[in-house]
């Protein structure tokens, strides 16, 4: 929507970014399946965030949550962040033994633009999360974590 | 929206609850996952946990299922939300999810209890209400006994023999052993999915008609979460025990109403009796309940409410006579001496399967009890074999079979706690090198050798199910060559792990999809990307991943 619209003429700093996309996790704007939040209030370089996706209608997935840790680096957004399920999960674009979102398995993170945000990410797992190869694959127990 | 004004100020908002001066209560927005939104006015300093009682009011999601989500977190109740840097018009998710599993027994059984009620219908008159929550109490222990008598029927696997009533009463006895079972993950999976309960209970034709009869009823039987409820209440025997005073309670302040006693009597016949005809009339159409599976099964659920009855019929026939309307203070019938000694009436009552169900009523916690018939019988009746292939081969299942039987420790537990198997076991000590080899189990519980006991038991079914009966009427007589015993005793035990994990999703509608899941997964990995060929190989070849991508390699072939 309106993130990042004035992208084609001004370059949103990294800041403002973040803060926006922070009032836009507290405050549940957009579609509001996704939340997400800051781990660390204090933290003036808004590095370390904390996700969680709602697991999508018929779906294995369903009534679960996921939680997960993303981390933007200085360099976002021009670079996207570093996602982790931190909720055990089984679907082909996170590595098993980490939980780590794999970039190449995942294309949102591999063609990353900066008008991306991280509730793009998230909403985009949830629809990775129902799309047929992974919607009925067998889940960890509920409440394990990476 | 997203404007650089917007964007400072929430950097001012952020400074974590400076400027929250503004009298306490603020408004807070809440999104439920089915789309619904509402606003909340509470002050910053209330508990998570009061906070989701506030919302209870307002939302369809009791209190305890309820999961807020706030920046990306998953609230805990004993925080202030405040703690959570919570602000005015900030939003929340609200999710529904299950019933905390450790929670602390007390307010997870009033819980329950207005979950109970507020689940009920037609909620009007205070006395509908406390009906509501009786509701809600009986079927808790009834889930409970449902679980109980799940587990029994894994527990069975170890003591699969005849002496069945014995184990779970060591094991009802032994509440620490029977928590440990239903935390371990393969219980937690069943217990996850009330979809699976609601369906054994719906296969059941007579329990079908009482529920078509008692829309209430049916109600609450087909909300899966009380039934969940139910389940996890079962884990924690301290909660049950609440549960069952919190029921006891309730009935009496019931019964000082005016009307509470027609109230009760009514109910009584709208849904205990055509319960317990419903169970009774299994055990006595077939011995040892056989043709009705379920019966047992569901015994618990009507057995319960008979306990309740029974209770009431004491203090409410004194009350008629003496005309007394005065709240009753008397100490009602003591409950706990019922849930300690429910085994024991159990046992005594053991001969006649249809009154054990009754007793496993007078019971409370003994519902385990004939649970376990149930299971048993519950593969008796099943002649259809391919339906138990399908259930044997199902990934689930063996994954189940497979906790279970690749430690050791824990079937010599299940085997300890049968005497006879024991027995049995010491004098022969091969056996027991053979029962806990956890490699020599899984191949015995390999598909293909599950299919062949299978087999084999039913082509010897007709005679197991004589000598089980006889076995039933007299627990603890041998009966039969002790070598007959024995082979018994190992078909009973495979009869029943089939059985036990009958538990698990045996639908036999489940799409394959869901049903080869892990296969398919496989197959995929392994570079076959044709979904309903792999399907159908995997059909073909009953799940056996190696056989279908052979199969599919044959295919190419050609």
């Amino acid at each position: 929507m309106t993130l990042g619209s004035g992208g084609s003429s001004v370059v949103v700093p990294r800041n403002f970014r973040l803060l926006e996309e922070l009032e836009r996790g507290e405050k549940g704007i957009g579609d509001g399946t996704v939340s997400y939040g800051m781990d660390d209030g204090d933290d003036i370089y808004m590095r370390s965030w904390t996700g969680t996706v709602i697991g999508p209608h018929n779906t294995v997935h369903e009534g679960r949550i996921y939680q997960l840790k993303l981390f933007c680096d200085k360099d976002y957004p021009e670079k996207p962040p570093s996602v982790r399920f931190h909720s055990r999960i089984n679907i082909t674009c996170v590595n098993h033994e980490t939980g780590v979102v794999e970039p190449k398995k995942f294309a949102l993170l591999a063609n990353w633009q900066r008008e991306y945000t991280m509730e793009d990410i998230l909403t985009q797992l949830k629809k990775e999360m129902a799309t047929p190869h992974n919607r009925k694959l067998v889940q960890p127990p509920e409440g394990t974590y990476f | 929206m997203g404007g650089a004004g917007d964007s400072s100020e929430s950097k001012v908002s952020n400074e974590q609850g400076q400027g929250q001066g503004e009298e306490g209560s603020v408004v807070i927005n809440i999104r439920c996952s089915n789309g619904t939104k509402f606003t909340v006015r509470t002050s910053l300093e209330s508990t998570v946990g009061v906070f989701k009682s506030v919302l209870a009011q307002n939302c369809d999601v009791p209190a305890d299922q309820q999961r807020l989500i706030y920046k990306g977190r998953i609230l805990k109740d004993d925080q202030t939300l405040h703690s959570y840097g919570m602000q005015a018009d900030h939003t929340i998710h609200v999710v529904r999810g299950f019933a905390p599993a450790s929670s602390t027994p007390a307010p997870a059984a009033t819980a329950t209890a207005t979950a109970a009620a507020g689940g009920n219908p037609d909620t009007t008159t205070g006395v509908t209400r406390g009906v509501g929550s009786n509701e809600g109490g009986a079927f808790g222990l009834g889930g409970a006994g449902l679980g109980a008598s799940l587990f029994s029927g894994l527990g069975s696997l170890g003591g699969g023999a005849s002496d069945l009533e014995q184990v779970q009463q060591q094991l009802t006895q032994n509440p620490n052993m029977m928590r440990e079972i239903m935390n371990t993950p393969a219980m937690q999976s069943l217990m996850n999915n009330p979809e699976l309960i609601r369906s054994l209970m719906m296969s059941n034709p007579q329990m079908r008609e009482i529920m078509d009869r008692n829309p209430e009823l049916a109600h609450v039987l087909n909300d899966p979460s009380i039934l969940r409820q139910t389940l996890e209440a079962a884990r924690n025997p301290e909660l049950m025990r609440e549960m069952m005073r919190h029921t006891d309670r309730a009935m009496s302040n019931i019964e000082s109403t005016p009307e509470g006693f027609n109230m009760l009597r009514r109910m009584y016949e709208n849904v205990q009796e055509p319960f317990l005809n419903a169970t009774t009339m299994g055990g006595n159409a077939g011995n040892d309940s056989g043709s009705n599976p379920f019966a047992a099964l569901l015994g618990n659920q009507g057995g319960n409410q008979v306990r309740d009855a029974s209770n009431n019929p004491s203090t409410t026939g004194s009350e008629a006579t003496g005309g007394l309307a005065a709240p009753n203070t008397n100490p009602l019938p003591n409950p706990w001496n019922n849930a300690a000694g429910g085994t024991q009436t159990n046992s005594t009552t053991r001969p006649n399967p249809a009154g054990n169900v009754r007793a496993s009523g007078l019971g409370g916690l003994g519902l385990g009890g004939p649970g376990l018939p149930g299971m048993e019988s519950l593969f008796n009746g099943m002649p259809d074999s391919n339906q138990m292939n399908q259930l044997l081969q199902n990934p689930a299942v063996s994954q189940m079979m497979q906790t279970v039987l690749s430690n050791p420790e824990y079937m010599n537990q299940m085997l300890n706690f049968n005497p006879q198997l024991r027995s049995m076991v010491d004098t022969n000590p091969q056996l027991r090198e053979m029962m806990q080899n956890p490699e020599l189990l899984r191949q015995l519980t390999s598909p293909e050798t599950m299919q062949q006991m299978l087999a084999l038991q039913q082509s010897l079914l007709p005679q197991l199910r004589q000598q089980s009966t006889q076995e039933a009427a007299q627990p603890g007589a041998p009966t039969g060559t002790p070598n007959n015993t024995g082979l018994e005793m190992l078909m009973n035990m495979f009869g029943d792990l089939g059985a036990g994990s009958l538990s698990a999703p045996n639908q036999p509608n489940v799409p394959p999809e869901e049903l080869y899941a892990t296969q398919l997964s496989q197959l995929q990995e392994m570079g076959f990307f044709d979904t309903q060929e792999n399907i159908r190989a995997l059909r073909a070849t009953a799940g056996n991943v190696h056989a279908a991508v052979e199969r599919l390699l044959g295919n190419l072939g050609q």
